[in-house]
């Protein structure tokens, strides 16, 4: 059993089940929360975890397969993907075909109506394919304006992390390519406008 | 050689005058607080507050210190983000001080202040929680830059606290008389407003307001709030953490006074095994000290004071800051 990542969320470790390296996403007790609170933010967001990933994995998008899901342990069994996060492979030189895969994941999964409600750049795995993983976030949504919210938090932590590179354009622009992108982009508009002194951007 | 900076804050109720040396020692801090006679602030009526209060200030911290003008190597005041009139009041009164007496002056960021004042408690690396009336981010350095890594996407959580306690009939500030009031241990079922690493409290107030108007009792209601809106802060601060890497927590912002807050924090830090910072209140709230502290350490840097840096700016982000101190 090896702790691979203590996110703000669960435990994310791997283990050998069944004859197979495989992830335990355990969410664990946050000590500030009220215990009322603490139960319902937990339930509601495993078995939506559970579901949607279930969802998109049934439409062939490339997500985790998930094996088990163990609600009295706050616990997901799923595939274990052997690859480094998108962070990391962001800083190669293949910047520019990561930057465009993700780009239509994102679409993929806007146009199956899901939002992934967390894609940093730390949440997407670099195979020979990008998987998207970590859907504690996510939820079942048409609204253009979650969408937008999607590509902010992207863009933004791909500007807080990889500033070197102005990935927004090459981002935005593979992303445009999806058919129904239009207003998801118009509604990007006026959330980062919305931001506090949020600067207008070229 | 130790050098002593003067600062002046006036971005919003707050009008402010501090002094601190080099070595981080502070001499004064002086402050007065506008409160609106009703409704929300004024800005034209508070910048009225600061330019009465902001002279006998100025005298006030001098004395305390007991320093003339000529022992003062620097004059900073907070450049923005804030209110246009009232930051425009401060930054009058700074060149006054600073043109009479012929001392240098620097023009800085608020909310870099905040966080820069954070580390004269011990943190090297942190990630700021700073929440205040109109600013609610989460801050970290990466890359020559203090970056926003989660910030509110409509009110401030201060602003919201405000108006939901103004609403209720409660007087400003509303956040520490909601504090005095939030009782019990009934959790109300009120909107969690969590994205990525953003949060948004229009919709818990809006919610909260509702809950009160339909006979659920002002301290449940208060409780209520409090557990939400924190747990919310507190869940973005630990994304940060765990995105960044980080291993120290800084609080800042008049909402950071707040004992449940700090409790919270001091949970969720202690869980991660990340130490947490928490600055004396009288330096948590909008204060003097740290513009002129930040004045000291942006100067440590041989920073070159331009024309710009006697301007006001009311959209000064906290990323549009070149970090060359550290």
């Amino acid at each position: 059993m090896e702790i691979k990542y203590r996110g703000a969320e669960a435990i994310v470790e791997t283990r050998q089940w069944l004859g197979q390296k495989v992830i335990f996403k355990t969410r664990n007790k946050r000590g500030y929360r009220h215990p009322v609170l603490e139960k319902r933010l937990v339930k509601e967001r495993l078995r939506s975890e559970a579901r949607i990933i279930e969802r998109l994995f049934s439409h062939g998008v490339k997500v985790p397969a998930i094996y088990s899901v163990d609600i009295s342990k706050s616990c997901i069994i799923m595939e274990f993907i052997d690859g480094v996060t998108l962070e990391k492979a962001l800083r190669g030189d293949n910047f520019n075909q990561y930057l465009d895969e993700t780009a239509k994941l994102l679409a993929l999964l806007h146009s199956l109506n899901i939002v992934h409600g967390d894609p940093t750049t730390s949440n997407f795995m670099v195979t020979d394919v990008v998987y998207a993983i970590d859907f504690g976030l996510s939820s079942v949504s048409d609204d253009s304006e979650d969408r937008a919210s999607d590509l902010r938090v992207f863009l933004e932590s791909l500007d807080s992390h990889h500033s070197e590179i102005s990935g927004r354009e090459i981002f935005l622009s593979h992303y445009s390519e999806w058919s129904d992108s239009g207003p998801v982009l118009e509604a990007l508009k006026v959330l980062e406008l919305r931001g506090r002194y949020n600067l207008m951007r070229g | 050689m130790s050098k002593i900076a003067i600062g002046i804050e006036s971005t919003a109720h707050t009008a402010g005058v501090g002094l601190i040396t080099s070595e981080g020692e502070i001499l004064s801090n002086q402050r007065a607080l506008y409160v609106p006679e009703e409704g929300g602030i004024h800005p034209r009526e508070a910048a009225n507050h600061h330019s009465e209060k902001l002279p006998y200030l100025f005298k006030a911290a001098l004395e305390e210190a007991n320093l003339t003008p000529d022992d003062i190597s620097l004059v900073s005041y907070a450049r923005g983000p804030g209110l246009g009139p009232c930051l425009r009041t401060g930054a009058t009164a700074a060149r006054a001080f600073a043109y009479s007496n012929d001392i240098p002056l620097l023009g800085v960021n608020h909310c870099v202040a905040h966080l820069e004042i954070g580390l004269l408690e011990g943190a090297t690396d942190p990630v700021l929680l700073y929440l205040s009336g109109a600013n609610t981010q989460v801050i970290a350095y990466a890359a020559g830059r203090y970056r926003v890594f989660g910030e509110t996407i409509d009110i401030g959580i201060g602003n919201g606290l405000d108006k939901f306690a103004r609403e209720a009939g409660m007087g400003f500030p509303g956040g520490p008389k909601l504090e005095k009031v939030a009782k019990g241990d009934e959790l109300l079922d009120l909107p969690y407003s969590v994205k990525g690493m953003d949060l948004a409290f229009s919709g818990l107030m809006t919610a909260a307001k509702q809950k009160l108007d339909s006979g659920h009792s002002l301290s449940t209601v208060a409780y209520s709030i409090q557990e939400i809106a924190f747990a919310m802060s507190c869940e973005v601060s630990e994304r940060a953490l765990a995105h960044t890497g980080k291993k120290e927590l800084v609080l800042g912002g008049g909402v950071a006074c707040n004992s449940r807050l700090r409790e919270m924090t001091a949970i969720m830090t202690e869980e991660r095994g990340v130490k947490c910072f928490v600055p004396d209140r009288s330096l948590c709230v909008d204060n003097g000290v740290m513009i002129a502290w930040l004045g000291l350490q942006m100067m440590s840097a041989d920073y070159k004071i331009t024309e710009k840096d006697n301007e006001v700016d009311q959209r000064y982000r906290t990323d549009m800051v070149e970090v060359t101190w550290r």
